[in-house]
C-alpha cells in the first residue's frame, strides 16, 4: 500500500469537505473501521511500518478535528449574521440628570484654583455694610452704596453686591500666606432683561503673600483665562477704579469668537471684559491687622453668569434661572 | 464725556492715528466706548467740495414763491446758480456751499438738481445740514473776511473724530478736554498747552454782593458782574464744538459757560444779574418748605439740607444742579452774574439723588472738583464772554475759605517695583509723575496737583500713577510659593459627591431665586424695599422655588420631570444677621416612592443610616409623609400641584455630619451567607422598619440583611392585617453558620416579633 498516496488522497478530502456530513463520510472512509488505513494497522508486522502508518493516522485525525473546529466556526457565524440589529437604532436608556451649567462652571473654576494651591470659602450673603463696604475701603456717597443699586434688609445689612466681604471674614480668620477663592450668588438691584438678573454668581479670588506683584495677578488671570477659554488666549489689563484695590484694573482675555479680528461679541474691539482686579489696597490689610510692608496681595473678581453665557453662547441671562429641562439637558 | 479730537487737539497737538491714541488710553487712563467720525465725510476729496461762497445776486425764483435764486461765487470764473429755500440773507452773503458730487454728513449725495424750471448748481447749507448745530430755518450766514472759493474746512470744523470716554467715580479730572489732553500728552510725551482762559482788562470796579453762609457745602464762590451783554446765537466754532460734545446751543452766554465746563471740568452758572432781588448773592441751605421752580419748568419742594443760590430773598439755583426759571438769562438780559464755584460733593449728591435730577453739573460735582479750578473757568468763560457777546467786565469778587494745601507723599521707587513685579528706573517714574503735574523732590517727596488732591493721598496711589503708565508692560508671572493648601473641606467634598448621587438618579440640577414671593415662616426676612413682589423675602425653604420650576416644565410639555437645588436659606435669628444653611431640595415626578429611593440611594452612597418615621407636613399628602434626621420626604399635596410628585427637602451639613470619615472593611466573602424568605402576619398599623429594628434587636451582627419585599392584604392574612414578606440574609464574619446556628438566629427573630407585635409567621 502507498501509504503517502493515501494520505494525500486522505488531506485532499479533508479540504474539500465544506459540510459536517461529507467530513463526517470522509472520516469513515479514511479513518473508520473498514479503511484501508486502520485495515493497514491491524495486518502490521514489521516496527517501522507500524510507525509509520501511526504516524499518518494522528495527522489525519488531526487535520479532521481542525477541520471540523473550522467548519462550526463557520456555522456558528452563519447563524448569527441571521440574528443581526440595526445598530442605529439606540441603546438601552438610562435616567441621567444633568448637573447645571453654572455648577459644571463652578468646578471647573474651583478645580483650577485647587490645582493653583488655593482655598475655597465663602462668607455669608446676607451681610453686613460694615464688610460689604466699609471694610471694603467704599466710601460713603460711593454709587454702589446707594439703594438703588444695592437691597438694604436693614441700615446695617445688605445682600452682598460682591463676594469680597467673603474676603475680609477670611482675612480676619486667617494669618497670612492666604490663597483663596469664593464663588457664590451675589446680589444687585437689577431688573432681569437678557443681560441682567438681580441675583448672580461670582468669583473672586484673593492671594497674600510675601512678594506678591501686579504681575503674579496678570500670570494668575493669564492661566484662569486660558483654562476657560483654551491655550491660545491672551489677557491685557486696563486702568480702573476699585476702592479695596491699589492699583485697580480690569482685565479682558482676547475674543474667542473672532480670535482678536473683531465681531459683534467683542464689539469690535478684539477684547471681552471679564471683570476686576488689583493690588489688594492697604486699607484693606489694616482693617484685618495684616502689615502691609510685610505683606502684599492680589484680588480679582469676575461674573460666572456671564462667563457661562457668552462660552456657551446663550443669549439670555435669565434661562440660567427658568430651569427648563430644554436648556438644564444641554450641558 | 465726549471729546471732539480737533479740540483736544488744541491743547496737545498730536499726529498719532486717533486709534492708537484711545488704544492707550483705554490701557492707562479710562474706557473708550468708540470713536465717532461725526460731520462731512472726509473721503475722495469730498471736503474739496465744500467752499466759501459769496452771494452775487439773489432774488425770488420766478417760479416759486417760497425759493430764492442766487448767483453764487465760489472762486470760479463764473458765479454759479443756486435755488435755495431760506430767506435769512441777500446780497453780499458770506455762506457755506457744496458742490454737486459733495456727499452731506447724513450720507446723501448731492446732485445736480432743477428745481422749477431753474438749474440748481450746489446747495447753500445750513448749519444743521452740516451737523454743526440744531439750527435749520435759515443759512448759516458766516463772518465776512474769507475770500470766495476758500475751502470751507479752513473755514468751519467740517469733520471731527469724537472720543467716546467712560469716567470712573475717582477721576473728575477726566471729565474735560483739558483733563483728558494732559493724560494724552503724558502717554504721548508730547507737550501740553497751558490751561485755556486768560482774563481781558477789566472795564470798571463794581462791587459785588457774595455772601457764603455754609463754608462746608461751597468753600468756594467767584462771582463776576458784566453788562452790555448782547445776547445772540454763538459763533459757528463754538456751536460745532458743543454739538459734538453733546450738548445742544443755547445762547452765546449759556453756551460759554457749558463750553468752559466742557473745557476745563468746572461747571459754571450765568445769572440774570438784574432779576437778582437786592443784585445779592448768598450761598446758604435751603428753608424749611421753601419751594424753586427749577429752568426744566419743574416746582421743586426744597430741605434743609439742599444746598442753594440765593438772592436777597429766594433761591435762585440748586447748587451745582440747576439754576431757577425766574433768574435765567433770556433774550433782553444785558447784565449777567457770572458763577465760578466750588461745591461739596456730598451735598451734591445727595441733592440731585433726592430730586432725581442728575445735570452735566452735578455729575461732576458730586465726584468732586478741584477748587483751584473755579478760577481758571473763570477766566475762560471770561475771556469769552467780552469776546464773543461784545460785554464789559465790571466786577469780580472771589469769597473763600482756606483752600486745602497739596497732599505731599513720600514714594520709594523700589516699592512700585515690589508692587508690580516690574523694574521701572527711578528716573522714569520720575518722569511718569511729573508729565501727569505731580513735583517730585529730590528726596522723593512728591506734592500732588490739586486736580489730584482727592484720589492721590498714599504711597500706594503713587504706585498706581507709575503702573497704570506701564501695565502692558507688566510680565505675566505667578506667585512664589512657599506654603501649600488647595483642598476642599469635607463638606465642599461631599456636596459634590451628592450634586452626582443626584444626577445619577435622573434629577436635573435648577438654580432659583434666593427671594421669593411667600414664605412658610411669618419670621422670614422681607426686604423693606424689593424690587417685585415675586422677589420680597429671603426664603426659609427651598420648596417653593421647586415647585414652581416643576410646574413651568410640565406648562412646556416636559413628561418626566426630576429637580433637585442645592442653596442656602436665610433662617431668621432675631439677631442681625440670619442663619444662612445650606439646603438639598428635590422634586420628581412619581411620587413618594421615586424621593423616597432618591434619600434612600444618597444615604446609601455617603454611608449614612437612614431612619424614617411618618410625620404629616401641611403641603404634603397626609397618609405619605416623613421625616428623617436631616429632612422630610413626602408626596406632594396633589392641591398644589397636578399629578403625582416625590419632594424631600434636607439640610446639608446635618447630613454631612453623619458621614463617617472613613469607611471600614467587614467581611462578607470569606463566609457563606445563610438566605431565607420570612413572611410576618401584622396589624395594619406596624411599619416594616419597626419589625427590622426589633429583629436586629434580637439577632444581633449575623443578620446582615432583612429587605421587605412584598406586602400582602387579603382573605389569607384577614381583615385589618398584612402580610410582610422578608428576604433575610444572615452570615458571620468569623465562621460559616451550622445550619442550627441559622435557625436559632431565625427563631430568636420569629419570637422578638410575635412577643413585640403579635407577628404571626406565614407558613
Ligand atoms: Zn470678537
Amino acid at each position: 500500500m502507498d501509504v503517502e498516496a493515501l494520505e494525500r488522497e486522505a488531506q485532499g478530502a479533508v479540504a474539500a469537505a465544506s459540510t459536517r456530513v461529507a467530513l463526517d463520510e470522509a472520516r469513515v472512509r479514511y479513518l473508520g473501521r473498514k479503511s484501508q488505513l486502520k485495515q493497514a494497522l491491524r495486518g502490521v508486522r514489521d516496527r517501522e511500518s507500524g510507525m509509520t502508518l501511526n504516524a499518518a493516522r494522528e495527522r489525519l485525525e488531526a487535520a479532521f478535528a481542525a477541520r471540523e473546529a473550522d467548519l462550526d466556526r463557520a456555522e456558528l457565524d452563519r447563524a448569527l449574521t441571521e440574528d443581526t440589529v440595526d445598530v442605529t437604532l439606540p441603546g438601552e436608556e438610562f435616567a441621567r440628570g444633568h448637573l447645571h451649567l453654572l455648577t459644571q462652571m463652578r468646578r471647573e473654576i474651583e478645580d483650577t484654583f485647587l490645582g493653583l494651591g488655593y482655598e475655597v470659602f465663602d462668607g455669608p450673603e446676607v451681610e453686613e455694610v460694615s464688610y460689604n463696604f466699609d471694610a471694603l475701603n467704599t466710601p460713603e456717597g460711593h454709587p454702589s452704596r446707594s439703594p438703588v443699586d444695592t437691597f438694604y434688609v436693614s441700615d446695617d445689612v445688605v445682600l452682598r453686591t460682591h463676594t469680597s466681604p467673603g474676603q475680609i471674614r477670611y482675612m480676619e480668620a486667617h494669618e497670612p500666606p492666604v490663597y483663596m477663592v469664593s464663588l457664590g450668588r451675589c446680589y444687585r438691584r437689577d431688573t432681569p432683561d437678557p443681560t441682567h438678573t438681580p441675583t448672580f454668581h461670582q468669583v473672586e479670588g484673593l492671594a497674600v503673600d510675601r512678594t506678591i506683584t501686579l504681575a503674579d495677578l496678570k500670570g494668575t488671570l493669564l492661566y484662569l483665562a486660558r483654562v476657560l477659554f483654551g491655550e491660545e488666549r491672551d489677557v491685557r489689563v486696563r486702568t480702573s477704579f476699585f476702592p479695596f484695590t491699589e492699583p485697580s484694573a480690569e482685565f479682558d482675555v482676547s475674543c474667542f469668537l473672532c480670535s482678536g479680528r473683531g465681531c459683534n461679541v467683542c464689539k469690535w474691539s478684539g477684547w471681552i471684559e471679564m471683570g476686576g482686579c488689583g493690588v489688594v489696597d492697604p486699607n484693606v490689610f489694616a482693617h484685618v491687622g495684616y502689615d502691609s510692608e510685610r505683606w502684599s496681595g492680589f484680588a480679582f473678581g469676575l461674573g460666572i453668569d456671564r462667563i457661562a453665557m457668552l462660552r456657551h453662547g446663550v443669549p439670555d441671562l435669565r434661562l440660567h434661572w427658568e430651569n427648563d429641562l430644554r436648556y438644564l439637558e444641554q450641558f | 464725556m465726549r471729546v471732539p479730537v480737533s479740540w483736544l487737539k488744541e491743547y496737545v497737538p498730536f499726529d498719532e492715528p486717533v486709534e492708537d491714541v484711545a488704544g492707550r488710553l483705554v490701557i492707562s487712563s479710562c474706557e473708550v466706548d468708540r470713536i465717532v467720525r461725526r460731520g462731512v465725510p472726509d473721503t475722495d476729496g469730498n471736503l474739496g467740495r465744500y467752499l466759501v461762497g459769496k452771494v452775487v445776486e439773489a432774488g425770488k425764483h420766478p417760479n416759486a414763491d417760497r425759493l430764492q435764486l442766487c448767483r453764487v461765487d465760489v472762486g470760479d470764473s463764473e458765479p454759479r446758480q443756486i435755488v435755495c429755500g431760506a430767506w435769512n440773507f441777500g446780497t453780499g452773503a458770506t455762506v457755506a456751499v457744496a458742490l454737486p458730487g459733495a456727499v452731506l454728513p447724513d450720507g446723501q449725495k448731492l446732485e445736480q438738481a432743477k428745481l422749477r424750471g431753474e438749474v440748481s448748481n450746489g446747495m447753500i447749507l445750513s448749519e444743521r445740514e452740516l451737523d454743526l448745530g440744531v439750527e435749520h430755518s435759515g443759512i448759516l450766514v458766516l463772518e465776512e473776511g474769507p475770500e470766495p472759493g476758500t475751502p470751507l474746512a479752513d473755514v468751519l470744523p467740517l469733520s471731527d473724530d469724537v472720543l467716546e470716554l467712560e469716567n470712573g467715580h475717582n477721576r473728575p479730572d477726566l471729565l474735560s478736554v483739558y483733563g483728558i489732553a494732559r493724560e494724552v500728552a503724558a502717554l504721548l510725551g508730547n507737550e501740553l498747552a497751558p490751561p485755556p482762559g486768560a482774563d481781558p482788562p477789566r472795564a470798571d470796579e463794581e462791587p459785588v454782593d457774595v455772601q457764603i453762609e455754609d463754608f462746608e457745602g461751597c468753600p468756594r464762590y467767584i462771582g463776576r458782574t458784566f453788562r452790555d451783554v448782547r445776547i445772540a446765537p454763538s459763533p459757528p466754532w463754538l456751536k460745532a464744538r458743543l454739538v459734538a460734545a453733546g450738548m445742544r446751543p443755547v445762547s452765546n452766554v449759556v453756551d460759554i459757560t457749558n463750553y468752559a465746563m466742557l473745557g476745563l471740568g468746572n461747571p459754571l452758572h450765568a445769572f440774570d444779574q438784574s432779576k437778582l432781588r437786592g443784585r445779592r448773592i448768598v450761598v446758604r441751605r435751603a428753608r424749611k418748605g421753601e419751594q424753586m421752580r427749577t429752568l426744566d419748568d419743574t416746582l421743586r419742594e426744597l430741605d434743609e439740607r439742599d444746598l442753594v443760590i440765593a438772592d436777597a430773598e429766594r433761591a435762585v439755583a440748586i447748587a451745582g444742579i440747576m439754576g431757577s426759571l425766574e433768574s435765567e438769562v433770556d433774550d433782553q438780559t444785558t447784565e449777567v452774574l457770572l458763577e465760578a464755584a466750588n461745591f461739596e460733593p456730598l451735598t451734591i449728591h445727595r441733592s440731585s439723588e433726592r430730586l432725581r435730577l442728575r445735570t452735566e453739573g452735578s455729575n461732576r460735582w458730586e465726584k468732586g472738583v478741584d477748587p483751584y479750578l473755579a478760577e481758571q473757568a473763570a477766566k475762560l468763560a471770561t475771556q469769552l464772554l467780552v469776546e464773543l457777546t461784545g460785554a464789559r467786565w465790571t466786577g469780580d469778587v472771589d469769597k473763600r475759605h482756606e483752600l486745602p494745601e497739596r497732599p505731599v507723599v513720600h514714594l520709594r521707587p523700589e516699592r512700585t517695583d515690589l508692587l508690580v513685579g516690574l523694574r521701572t528706573e527711578p528716573d522714569d517714574q520720575r518722569t511718569i509723575l511729573e508729565r501727569i503735574g505731580f513735583e517730585v523732590a529730590l528726596d522723593w517727596n512728591v506734592t500732588v496737583p490739586t486736580w489730584r488732591a482727592r484720589d492721590v493721598t498714599r504711597e500706594a496711589d503713587l504706585v498706581e500713577e507709575v503702573a497704570r503708565f506701564r501695565l502692558d508692560d507688566v510680565p505675566f508671572t505667578l506667585p512664589q510659593r512657599t506654603v501649600m493648601f488647595g483642598r476642599l473641606t469635607k463638606d465642599q467634598r461631599l456636596r459634590r459627591t451628592v450634586e452626582d448621587v443626584l444626577v445619577g438618579c435622573g434629577l436635573s440640577e435648577a438654580y432659583n431665586w434666593s427671594l421669593v414671593p411667600v414664605d412658610d415662616d411669618p419670621r422670614a426676612i422681607r426686604l423693606p424695599e424689593p424690587l417685585s413682589a415675586d422677589q420680597a423675602v429671603l426664603r426659609t425653604t427651598l420648596r417653593h422655588g421647586l415647585i414652581e420650576s416643576a410646574q413651568r416644565n410640565v406648562d412646556g410639555g416636559a413628561e418626566d420631570v426630576g429637580l433637585f437645588e442645592i442653596a442656602r436659606v436665610y433662617l431668621p435669628t432675631g439677631k442681625k444677621l440670619p442663619e444662612e444653611r445650606w439646603r438639598l431640595g428635590a422634586i420628581a415626578s412619581g411620587g413618594f416612592r421615586r424621593a423616597k429611593g432618591v434619600v434612600e440611594t444618597l444615604h446609601e452612597a455617603l454611608k449614612v443610616e437612614l431612619r424614617v418615621a411618618a410625620a404629616p407636613q401641611p403641603f404634603l399628602h397626609p397618609g405619605k409623609a416623613a421625616r428623617f434626621a436631616s429632612g422630610w420626604v413626602g408626596e406632594l399635596h396633589p392641591a398644589l400641584l397636578d399629578g403625582t410628585w416625590g419632594m424631600f427637602e434636607l439640610d446639608l451639613p446635618t447630613l454631612y455630619e453623619a458621614v463617617p470619615d472613613v469607611v471600614h472593611y467587614e467581611d462578607v466573602i470569606t463566609y457563606p451567607p445563610v438566605r431565607q424568605d420570612l413572611a410576618f402576619v401584622v396589624d395594619e398599623a406596624v411599619p416594616a422598619g419597626a419589625l427590622i429594628d426589633a429583629a436586629r434587636e434580637a439577632a444581633g451582627d449575623e443578620l446582615r440583611e432583612m429587605r421587605p419585599f412584598d406586602v400582602y392584604r387579603g382573605g389569607q392574612v384577614g381583615p385589618g392585617k398584612k402580610s410582610i414578606a422578608f428576604a433575610v440574609t444572615f452570615q458571620s464574619g468569623i465562621k460559616t453558620l451550622t445550619d442550627e446556628e441559622a435557625a436559632d438566629l431565625r427563631e430568636r427573630i420569629v419570637t422578638a416579633l410575635r412577643e413585640r407585635f403579635g407577628a404571626e409567621l406565614r407558613a
